[in-house]
């Protein structure tokens, strides 16, 4: 599973390139196995069938399996495209993430939101497992590249002031799934690690804020739409 | 012993090397032994105005983790939101620190190396006809391009490379033979409309 080979000790120097071509390789031999033994996807891009086996089976312990709520941190739109193994294609999907380094806090009811090339703005709300998706029926004039922010209010869907709001400055070129560049757990050269609304766990903590559990408990209130979508 | 044996294995094997090698020499000894200090200057564009006017365009506009910001990319650049010149000491991350010099002139070399003999050409004839170069070609979809049209012939960043290239750095030697290198303080400067569609397209999108 990539984010246990991946795990990131937020203390340990950057060592560069050398562990990290160790570990890739590892990685990419793992995937070969998994080809090999599970063969699950019937796509016959050699690479594609490579990258999806090589995230692992789905985790029933953690989430329901092949719902909404489903591998948060991955890149889904690896799987959600044309290439399968999922049916259903999403044009973008991410997962949004309280610290930088906490794989298991993420944030419920945050705004993603892009502008796209033509200046088209779309919004876009996280669910309890901090994982948003938009189908290719929702946005099919999507034009890239994209600029992107994500906030998050004090309490969505009643007070909707500003808790944390992070842009990323540079913008998306043609890539579908934030986690093909945030790689969750890994921050390095090519990565800036999971996307996060604080720059330390600790500044996370001294908020307080609640975690939600996923699937959600009754009380609890899924923000639809962002309030600049509620008429 | 094992270790032995591999060993007189090996010199054996340098020896017939060598006896093979005296021989081809023998035979082909009209050959002119290479010149190791000859080598084709590549005439270049401009470092300076390249660093602070035409980067920061082309790390925004083409260097995103996702297009040329990644190490399969012939055509690569480096920079702080997006791929990271690997440097052990600084431990460059994504993200994090500014953009260093060096991964500036990375930059410049890979747009150089990309053709050096067209970017030569090119220099010798003070930017004529931009739009053979491969690093234009590419993003005008000339040709095919995997990122698909990524600068059109009207926009302040095609316009901002264009008008970098046009500066120029060569010059005819006296007797009209060959190029020399015009010195960097005697060269022409960057236009200021020029400079305004570089900061321009620097906002995109
Ligand atoms: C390893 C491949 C893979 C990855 C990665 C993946 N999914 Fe899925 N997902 C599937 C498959 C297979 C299904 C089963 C239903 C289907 O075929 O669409 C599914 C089902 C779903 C469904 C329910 C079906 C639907 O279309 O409503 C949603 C929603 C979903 N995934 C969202 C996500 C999100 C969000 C991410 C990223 C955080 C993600 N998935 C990552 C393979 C994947
Ligand atoms: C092409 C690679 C790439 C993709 C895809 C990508 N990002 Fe980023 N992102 C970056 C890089 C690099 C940075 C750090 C530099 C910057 O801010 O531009 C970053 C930074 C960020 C930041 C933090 C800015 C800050 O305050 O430090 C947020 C928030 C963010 N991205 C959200 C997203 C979301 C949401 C998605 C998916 C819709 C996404 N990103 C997809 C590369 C990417």
């Amino acid at each position: 599973m990539r984010r246990t080979i991946y795990q990131h000790d937020a203390n340990a120097k950057h060592e560069g390139a050398p562990r990290l071509a160790w570990v890739r390789g590892l990685l990419a031999v793992g995937a070969c196995v998994a080809v090999a033994s599970i063969g699950s996807s019937c796509n016959l891009d050699p690479v594609h069938r490579a990258s999806v086996n090589g995230l692992g089976p789905e985790e029933a312990d953690l989430y329901p399996v092949e719902s909404e709520y489903h591998r948060p941190g991955e890149p889904c739109a690896l799987c959600h495209s044309t290439k399968g193994p999922a049916d259903s294609v999403f044009v973008l999907g991410g997962t949004v993430f309280w610290g930088p380094d906490d794989y298991n806090a993420r944030v419920d009811n945050a705004y993603v939101r892009i502008l796209d090339a033509n200046k088209t703005k779309r919004c876009f709300v996280t669910n309890c497992n901090g994982n948003f998706y938009v189908r290719k029926e929702d946005f099919s004039k999507i034009t890239f590249p994209l600029l992107v922010s994500v906030e998050r209010t004090v309490k969505p869907g009643q007070d909707e002031s500003t808790l944390v709001i992070r842009r990323m400055s540079s913008h998306i070129g043609r890539e579908a799934s934030c986690a093909t560049c945030h790689i969750q757990g890994l921050r390095d050269f090519a990565s800036p690690g999971q996307i996060r609304m604080f720059n330390s766990e600790q500044e996370f903590k001294d908020k307080n804020i609640p975690l939600i559990d996923c699937p959600p408990p009754e009380d609890f209130v899924q923000v639809q739409k962002c309030p600049e979508d509620v008429n | 012993m094992f270790a032995l044996t591999s060993r007189s294995a090996l010199l054996l094997g340098i020896a017939v090397l060598g006896g093979m090698g005296a021989l081809v020499t023998g035979s082909t000894s009209c050959a002119s032994p290479p010149d190791n200090k000859r080598y084709t200057e590549i005439l270049q564009p401009d470092y300076a105005t390249y660093r602070t006017y035409v980067d920061p365009y082309l790390q925004r506009r083409c260097g995103t983790l996702d297009c040329h910001g990644q190490p399969g990319r012939a055509y690569r650049i480096y920079g702080f939101a997006g791929f990271r010149l690997y440097n052990v000491d600084a431990g460059l991350v994504s993200g994090q620190q500014p953009t260093t010099e060096d991964e500036v002139l990375a930059n410049y070399q890979a747009a150089v190396a990309l053709e050096p003999e067209e970017m030569s050409r090119l220099m010798a004839t003070q930017g004529a006809e931009p739009n053979k170069l491969l690093l234009l070609r590419k993003p005008l979809k000339l040709e095919r391009h995997k990122g698909g049209p990524a600068m059109s012939e009207d926009d302040a960043g095609y316009r901002c490379v264009v008008a970098w290239l046009r500066i120029r750095t060569v010059r005819p030697t006296a007797d009209g033979l060959d190029f020399e290198t015009i010195p960097e303080q005697e060269r022409e400067q960057l236009p200021v409309l020029a400079r305004q569609r570089c900061e321009e397209a620097q906002s995109f999108p």
